[in-house]
């Protein structure tokens, strides 16, 4: 394998592993806040039993999301030291300033797990929102760092050099607030779905109804609310990448010819060699209107762009069809569950539960695909336009061995915080409520 | 702005050092207990890091995003030089991570246990080292820096500036050190009679830090290594050194007396010194190579970026170490002065 691929599996691997682990640490102190203040609230002892139990889950997701992202602040110099080297200075400012809100949520995590009957209990819950605060901002700034490598800003790029380097620019980048809202609403979509699944599975086997009635009732409304709101984020997304980076909307619509009043392709398989989409929906005109908001407006294709600069378009396609979809699907889902809250009878049917534990990993599915549609997308580019990924690389040979190496630790560890997960959920449903 | 960056860097540098190495130390005297200090040392490390311990290392982030924004050349030639043992230092940080999450929060008990309890050993030992072997190589002369790095074989580009006998030294006596901190640490922190067991662990992470740091210096004089020649040319550093040795009197006797505050604050000194003259002695040429020496100041970030940092870092300090200093004091620090107050 070349040093090169090695890197960017690498990457791609670690990255896809850290998401998952950062999302849900990220977006389940939501839950366990609002399942404290039902207790606060209520008094209701299965609140409680809940809420520790999610702490714990919180706590477990928290570590290894924190390792893998001080694995990954490392990797960034460790595969890619060209590009840290001139990026680094650019985009430290969100970097310093995610340190910072980590460091936050850290301390409060440290209130949070060990504050029970010490602390005054307000305060103490009050702990547990600065942790999903300071996690969401965390995850906002990152997203704001690789906005950066979409739409480069705040520096003169002069015979080579980064000139006039502006931080602040730099962070509040064109692609900053369009890739964080989607990918914050993205996090609780899948969280959400996630969580809830796991507790209709449980309704689903009849254990302790009332208790993951609950819980499920907290993590859908979440996820129901973020995968409504969701499509309102993505054509801002859309329309944003039709102006600033066209070949990458080329290749997830596999539009290899400009033309006006663009056809829309759902699905298809795609032919690189006749550069044709094969068993597809065409929708006509449709793509210029999401694009442009205008049924007849140019769309460019990928023709017209020099080959060199074509990122994969199959892949790219494939992950976008994948993303639209499962997010579709989900917009359905959340409706019908919020339809299920005036038609109390289906929460006796069975079926509902299981359509819940079917949907719960594809939240996830769809965040990973969409983060290879921005990723693979915007090849052969490390940072859009200016530096290309081969030249980013570092210069030791044998990347492939430490790419084994981490995917031996990383699906060693997933395999590990599932089977703790399970171990959780089986003394949850041995504790007396 | 730049000093505020340099004093941030230092400062998170020396509390890595001192909390994180604190953190590494407990795992390490974990290692060397008897079965039944094992048990022991576990409890009590829980019950003293498990609030704090993720905090005390997300200093290191701190450090290396500072040494990325306004030092890019500098981290340049660490990432692609030190690449491997850094490797080895993530792998540490993250197994032990883990296992330290796994071993209190797993649900049901049983022999799993037995597994955590290792990798969370092991790796305590085994991160600090080369911790410790990545500062060594940065000053042991093996590094060499060329236009392209092809032009070098495998083993002088990536292998030789880590992988020789001063870095394993300095490796060992970073280990050391770290645990010389938890075990004056753990002394507060045991309950019943427990004391006794960390005393004798802190008298031999001395004797074990004093030996091992004696034979690095000892074999980078005799082998012309330009840091340990400066250290020692140097008087100033020498006194620092002199002046952390003499501490070993006033801690031994605070913790003779169960002083478990200013204990702390004289091991916490100790490492400052032994630091503070390991900067001076070289500073800001931090990174010595084969041909001569890299200055931290070489390729700055341009002002801007500095002056940002600097803001950033000044803010976030100012929101960070209140907060921390008021979870360490709500966990640690209370209890210790109401046994104190109590005892007296």
């Amino acid at each position: 394998m070349e040093n090169l691929d090695a890197a960017r599996l690498q990457m791609a691997f670690t990255l896809i592993f850290h998401i998952v682990f950062a999302c849900i640490g990220m977006v389940m102190p939501f839950f366990m806040v609002v399942s404290h203040y039902k207790w606060l609230k209520t008094r209701d002892q299965i609140y409680l039993t809940l809420t520790k139990s999610w702490q714990k889950g919180v706590a477990i997701f928290f570590v290894t999301g924190a390792v893998s992202g001080t694995a990954l602040s490392f990797e960034l110099g460790l595969l890619w030291p060209e590009f840290m080297k001139h990026a680094g200075p650019i985009i430290g400012m969100p970097f310093s300033l995610e340190g910072a809100a980590f460091f936050v949520e850290a301390i409060a995590l440290g209130f949070y797990l060990y504050g029970w009957n010490k602390l005054p209990e307000k305060f103490h819950w009050f702990t547990g929102i600065i942790i999903g605060v300071s996690g969401v901002a965390s995850g906002i700034l990152v997203v704001a760092a690789n906005g950066w490598m979409n739409a480069p800003s705040g520096f003169d790029y002069i015979d080579g050099k980064f000139l006039n380097i502006d931080p602040i620019q730099a962070m509040l980048n064109p692609a900053w607030f369009t890739q964080a809202l989607h990918m914050t609403l993205a996090a609780f979509t899948a969280t959400g779905f996630a969580v809830a699944g796991i507790h209709a599975y449980q309704v689903y086997k009849k254990r302790k109804v009332e208790l993951h009635k609950k819980a499920f009732k907290i993590a859908i409304t979440f996820g129901a609310i973020a995968a409504i709101l969701q499509p309102i984020s993505g054509d801002i997304s859309a329309k944003d990448i039709a102006v600033r980076q066209p070949v990458k909307l080329a290749a997830m619509e596999a539009h290899y010819n400009t033309e006006k009043g663009a056809p829309l392709y759902i699905g298809g398989i795609v032919d690189t060699e006749t550069q044709e989409v094969k068993y597809k929906i065409e929708l006509p005109k449709m793509l210029s209107f999401l694009a442009f908001g205008d049924f007849d407006a140019e769309v460019k294709g990928l023709n017209d762009f020099p080959e060199d600069e074509h990122p994969n378009v199959a892949i790219v396609h494939y992950a976008f069809q994948i993303m639209v979809g499962i997010g579709s699907l989900l917009l359905l889902a959340g409706i019908l569950y919020f339809i299920s809250l005036k038609r109390k009878k289906w929460f006796d049917n069975r079926k509902y539960w299981l359509l819940f534990v079917i949907l719960a990993p594809l939240g996830f599915i769809a965040l990973e695909a969409g983060w290879i549609v921005t990723e693979v997308g915007r090849q052969p580019w490390i940072i859009h336009k200016i530096m290309r990924t081969k030249d980013a690389v570092t210069p030791m040979p044998g990347i492939v061995f430490s790419f084994y190496m981490y995917v031996a630790v990383y699906l060693t560890l997933s395999i590990a915080v599932t089977w703790l997960m399970l171990r959780q959920i089986k003394v949850l449903n041995r504790s007396n409520h | 702005m730049l000093y505020v960056v340099l004093f941030f860097l230092i400062f998170s540098l020396y509390l890595y050092v001192v909390l994180g190495g604190a953190d590494y130390g407990a795992g390490i005297i974990e290692l060397f207990s008897s079965e039944e200090n094992q048990k022991i040392t576990k409890k009590t490390i829980y019950r003293v890091m498990g609030p704090v311990w993720e905090a005390n290392h997300i200093w290191i982030i701190i450090l290396i995003v500072i040494l990325w924004i306004a030092f890019p050349a500098y981290y340049n030639i660490m990432v692609i030089h030190l690449h491997i043992p850094i490797t080895i230092v993530l792998l540490g940080v993250t197994l032990r991570g883990v296992a330290f999450v796994f071993r209190h929060y797993d649900a049901i008990i049983d022999n799993s246990q037995q597994l955590y309890d290792t990798m969370f050993k092991v790796s305590s030992l085994v991160t600090p080292i080369f911790l410790g072997m990545v500062f060594g190589a940065l000053i042991s002369g093996e590094i060499m820096v060329v236009e392209d790095a092809s032009t070098l074989s495998f083993y002088e580009a990536f292998i030789r500036p880590w992988c020789n006998i001063f870095s394993v030294l300095v490796g060992l006596f970073f280990a050391a050190l770290c645990a010389f901190l938890s075990s004056v640490l753990l002394i507060g922190e045991s309950e019943g009679g427990n004391e006794n067991i960390y005393i004798r662990k802190s008298t031999i992470a001395a004797i074990v830090v004093f030996v091992v740091g004696l034979v690095t210096f000892g074999y980078g004089y005799f082998s012309g290594n330009i840091f340990v020649l400066d250290f020692i040319k140097d008087p100033f550093t020498m006194i620092l050194v002199v002046f952390s040795a003499v501490l070993l009197f006033p801690l031994w006797k605070t913790i003779k007396n169960g002083n478990k505050v200013w204990s702390r604050f004289f091991a916490g000194l100790q490492v400052f010194l032994i630091l503070l003259a390991a900067l001076i002695s070289h500073f800001p040429n931090i990174i010595i190579t084969k041909t001569g020496s890299i200055s931290l100041m070489d390729n700055i970030a341009p002002d801007a970026v500095i002056n940002v940092l600097g803001i950033t870092l000044i803010i976030g300090g100012t929101v960070i170490l209140p907060g921390l200093f008021h979870l360490l004091k709500s966990f640690k620090m209370i209890k210790i002065l109401e046994r104190n107050s109590t005892s007296n």
